[in-house]
Parts: C-alpha cells; structure tokens; sequence
C-alpha cells in the first residue's frame, strides 16, 4: 500500500461540480465499442450495408446513382439500428452494472438521455460509412456499366436519413428500457409492428387507422426523402406510438426503480 | 459522516428494514453485522441512492446521495464486486468510472496498483477473474474517486489471508485520515480486530449499536483465592451474582473494589483479581441474534 495514492479525505478537490452532461456522453459512447458485443453489432450493420448495396449494383441494368445506393442499405439500417439503442439499455440491467452506474449518476433519466445521444453519434457514424459504401459503389457501377451514375444527392434524402437513424435509436432504447431483456426487446421491436401488420390487413376496419399506425411506410419514404404531406402526418402519429410509448414507458419504470 | 434515520422499507407485504437508525462517524471504522437477510444490503442499496426507502432518510454528510453532485467523489461504493460488464477488462471498468468522475488520467493505474492487481490481470476481460480479483477490482473502484466515506458490502468474502490483512491495514488508514467507513461482513474475527463501532442487525431491526469497546466489554470481575467458597458466600450475601469459572476461580458482577473489601472482611487471600474477560463478538453476535439466526446455534 502507498501512502500517495490513498489520499486522506477532504484533500480532494473543493468543488465538487456535478457531472456535464457531454462528459456522461462521452462514456456512455465508449461503453458503446468498448466490448466485443458491441463492436460485433457495428460491424454486422456495416457489413449488411455493404451487402445491401452491393446486391443493388449487382441487379442494375445501369450505372446506378450514389443516391439510390445509398438509399438501397436502408431496409438493414431500419432492422438493425434499434439494437443499438436495445443493448445500450439492456446491457446495463443483464450485466448489472446498473450498480455502478447509478451510483456514480443518481439522475437516471439523465444518463438515458446519454445513452440515446451517444447511439445517435454512432448511427451517425454508420451513415458516414454508409454512404462512403455507395459512393465507392457508384465508382465500381460506373466502371461495370460504361457510363457514370449520377452523384447528386438531395438535402431530403440526407435529413431524411438522419432523423431516420435518430428515430430507430430511440425504438430501440425505449423498448430496451420498457422491457430491459435482449431478447424480449428484440422480438417486440421486430414483432409487435409485423403482427399490426397482420392484424390490421386481416380486419377490414382497422385498414384505415392502421396507415395511421404502421411505422415501417412512412419510415422507408423518409429514409429515400420522399415524404408527402400525408406521409409526414403518419410518421408522427407512428412514432408517438412505436417510439414514443415504449420510450415513456421505459423512462417511467426505470427512472425509480430498485437496483439489484 | 453517514447517517441512517428511521429507515423503512417494504417490499409488497414484507418489511425489510424497519425502523433502522445508526450514523457511522468520519475517522472511525463501522461494522454492520446481521444474519443473512437481516437487510445489510438493503440498507446500502437505499443510502447508495438505488433503492427507494418506503420511509426515512439516510444521507452522507446530510445530503441524500441522489442530490450530490457526481456522487462518486463523495462515497466510493462496493456493493457487489460480481457486477461487473463481463465482457470489459478491470482497467477499463476503472477507466469508464474515472472518466465520469473527471478524474486526473494517472488514477486508475494508482489505484490499480493499490489493490495489487498487475497490469496482465488488468488486461483481462472480468469473466475470467477470480472472486477476490473481483474484490479487488471493486475496492479499487470504491478507492477511484478519493472518496470521503466509503461503503462497503462484504468487500473481504473471497480474499485471501495477505488480502483481507491488507484491507484491514487499508480499512484503518482511511479512516485514520478522517474518512468514514461502513463495512459488512461475516467475518467475525475481522470486524473485531479493524471496526470501532458497531451496528448488529436482524431481521430489518437494529440490535444493537454502540462502540466495539463498550458492546464487547463484559461488566464485572474474576476472582481467584485461597478459599473460593468462603469469598462467594460473602459476595451472595451482599447481594452480588456469583458463578464458578470453568478453570477454577469466581466470575461475579461485583466491581474489583467490592470483592477486595469482602475479601479483606472475610479473611480471604486473594491470588487474582482482574476485570472480566470480554465476551467476544462471536458471543455477542450470537446472544442478539439468537431470535433471528436462520439456525440454531448453541452460543
Ligand atoms: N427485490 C426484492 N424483493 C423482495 N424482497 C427482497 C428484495 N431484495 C431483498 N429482499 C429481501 O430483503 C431481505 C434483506 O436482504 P439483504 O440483501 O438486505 O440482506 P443482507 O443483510 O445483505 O443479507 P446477506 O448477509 O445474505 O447479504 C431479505 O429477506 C430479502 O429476501
Ligand atoms: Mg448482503
């Protein structure tokens, strides 16, 4: 034992200013990558990216544009970005380290707002990469089919992509954090709307609400940027209840909820 | 300085903690004892802030846990040393938390090398550690933030010989330099030899508190003499207890003084007059437990 590194208490800095918020940011994000768990699901969702896109150039007729490259990885980014935002939530609960957490940040909602912002960092990252993907696809397309695609990229397929991510993320922590089990949450963030789906196409009456409810519609329009009026309406009154319910929902249960 | 006040806490239809009180005091080592269940960790769990009390407080230096600002410099916490991300190596475990503390950059190695963990074994990822690594690795985390107070459940189950000397070496530093520890623990013979108060609980109640010194001393004498018969008889008839010890000789609620004089007026020699041997922790232990104990125990 060192007499140096075991400081008598009261020695320690006066101020004790509580913990910034881009600093719980910055950790959470690290806890993010920093095992193998999660680095494995940043690859998988790159990795589908590439396949996805690659597909695409496979299939064309012609030098496809760096736009609907890009656009082709969105039906894996719509799959696989909640679990981000899922294991962020879970893995603190199935690891137990909720323990440490919590002591060191009581404000749990604080550091859910963390956890949030730092997978819409990686999400953001994953786009970067993602489009990196398609514009050396669209190099490879253009070489393949004698003729450059296009490499105009409009603003609303960007932005559309961006709030996208964001969205997917905050599924994935609300059901993370309603249901706090892997799998359970993985199962109802894929199940629960295919089963509305279902319902709704089976039961004539509820076809019409159900546009209303369905997320995945919308969703794909935003993600190519191609949101009408309508569309815009039913992206909000789904998100409210495939984001926003679960998300309140987990908030609310883990917000005073015993740690064990 | 920790403080537990009136502390209740129900699960369902079941009280766990009923009515607890005790404080543990800066610069002096507080051991919480009880039976398993008795609701030591319940206790921790509340004053660390991650369980809600149905009722009371418990505050470290009068402030509730959730409202101190990065709590982590304030209390340094061993709750369960198994909690930890399996897939994370103890560095960087300590690394996160020095991060979220704002600490210097130095003080995870520092505290590393405190605990006597090398840097291969830091390196590893925690599944493939021991139990008192794992301890180890938690009590470095507790130590990370230079904390005032420290709590600490169980922290020497799993430590070897050499490592429950070091905690106990470790336990009496800290609070020598002004910290206040609240230690539980089973191991009896441990307690005794580093706590200076004591808190003994059961089932959710407070049995005792008080000084080790005062709750371990036992009121009373031991007498030897020529003629043990004779000085019982005179101390019986004054109105004292008088029991025969094992190896010869009086035990008797009479103080030193009033045994000399009974003596003196028996004409009794005395060989050996000294206060009574303390009862022992185990002892004590057992005595206020026996109502509670899962077992029957032959004290
Ligand atoms: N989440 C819970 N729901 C219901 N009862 C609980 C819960 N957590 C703890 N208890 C009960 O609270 C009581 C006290 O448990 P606690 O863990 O505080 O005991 P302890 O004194 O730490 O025991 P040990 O020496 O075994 O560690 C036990 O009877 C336990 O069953
Ligand atoms: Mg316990």
């Amino acid at each position: 034992m060192s007499a140096a590194t075991l400081t008598p208490p009261g020695t320690a800095a006066p101020a004790r200013a509580g913990v910034p918020w881009t600093r719980l940011v910055g950790v959470e994000l690290r806890k993010q990558v920093d095992t193998r768990a999660g680095r494995w699901l940043l690859a998988l969702v790159v990795l589908v990216d590439v396949a996805l896109v690659a597909l695409y150039l496979w299939a064309a007729d012609e030098a496809p544009g760096w736009s609907a490259l890009t656009e082709a990885s969105s039906a894996g980014q719509l799959l696989l970005l909640p679990l981000i935002g899922v294991l962020a939530a879970t893995s603190e609960w199935s690891q137990r380290t909720a323990l440490t957490t919590f002591a060191l940040e009581p404000r749990r909602t604080r550091v859910h707002g963390a956890k949030a912002a730092a997978g819409i960092v990686l999400a953001l990252g994953i786009t970067v990469a993602t489009l990196a993907v398609a514009a050396v696809a669209t190099l490879v397309g253009g070489a393949l089919h004698d003729g450059a695609g296009s490499w105009s990229l409009d603003g609303a397929l960007l932005g559309g992509l961006a709030l996208a991510l964001v969205l997917l993320v905050l599924q994935g922590l609300g059901f993370g954090l309603a249901l706090l089990s892997t799998p359970a949450a993985i199962v109802a963030y894929l199940a629960l709307p295919t089963v509305w789906s279902l319902v709704s196409a089976l039961v004539p009456a509820l076809r019409d609400p159900a546009d209303w409810l369905d997320m995945s519609g919308p969703l794909t329009g935003l993600m190519s940027g191609s949101l009408t009026g309508d569309g815009w309406a039913q992206l909000g009154t789904s998100t409210l209840l495939w984001v926003g319910v679960p998300l309140a929902v987990g908030l609310w249960r883990t917000a005073r909820r015993d740690v064990a | 300085m920790i403080e537990i006040a009136h502390l209740t806490k129900r699960y369902g239809s079941t009280t766990v903690l009923d009515d607890v009180s005790f404080t543990a005091a800066p610069g002096r080592v507080t051991g919480f004892l009880g039976p398993n269940g008795a609701g030591k960790s319940t206790t921790m769990r509340v004053l660390c802030g991650l369980a809600t009390a149905s009722s009371g407080t418990a505050t470290v230096a009068g402030r509730r846990l959730r409202d101190v600002p990065n709590p982590g410099r304030t209390v340094g916490v061993l709750l369960d040393a198994s909690a930890q991300h399996a897939g994370r190596s103890g560095r960087e475990v300590l690394t996160l938390s020095a991060r979220l503390m704002g600490l210097a950059p130095g003080r995870v190695a520092a505290c590393l090398d405190l605990v006597g963990l090398t840097a291969a074994e830091a390196d590893a990822r925690t599944r493939t550690y021991s139990l008192g690594m794992r301890q180890r690795l938690g009590l470095a985390h507790a130590l990370l933030g230079e904390p005032d107070a420290l709590v600490l459940d169980e922290p020497a189950n799993g430590l070897d010989p050499a490592g429950i000397r070091w905690m106990r070496d470790l336990l009496r530093a800290y609070a020598d330099g002004g910290g206040t520890v609240l230690l539980s623990s089973h191991l009896l013979r441990e307690v005794e030899a580093v706590a200076d108060d004591l808190v003994l609980i059961g089932r959710g109640r407070v049995l005792a508190h008080g000084t080790t010194a005062d709750l371990l001393s036992a009121p009373g004498t031991e007498v030897r003499s020529l003629d043990d018969g004779a000085l019982a008889g005179a101390l019986i008839a004054a109105g004292h207890d008088v029991r025969p010890l094992d190896d010869g000789g009086l035990s008797t609620s009479a103080s030193a003084e009033a045994v000399g004089r009974h003596a003196l007026d028996a004409r009794v020699v005395l060989l050996d007059l000294r206060p009574a041997r303390s009862a022992g922790l185990e002892d004590l232990f057992f005595t206020l437990t026996a109502g509670s104990a899962r077992e029957e125990v032959a004290a």
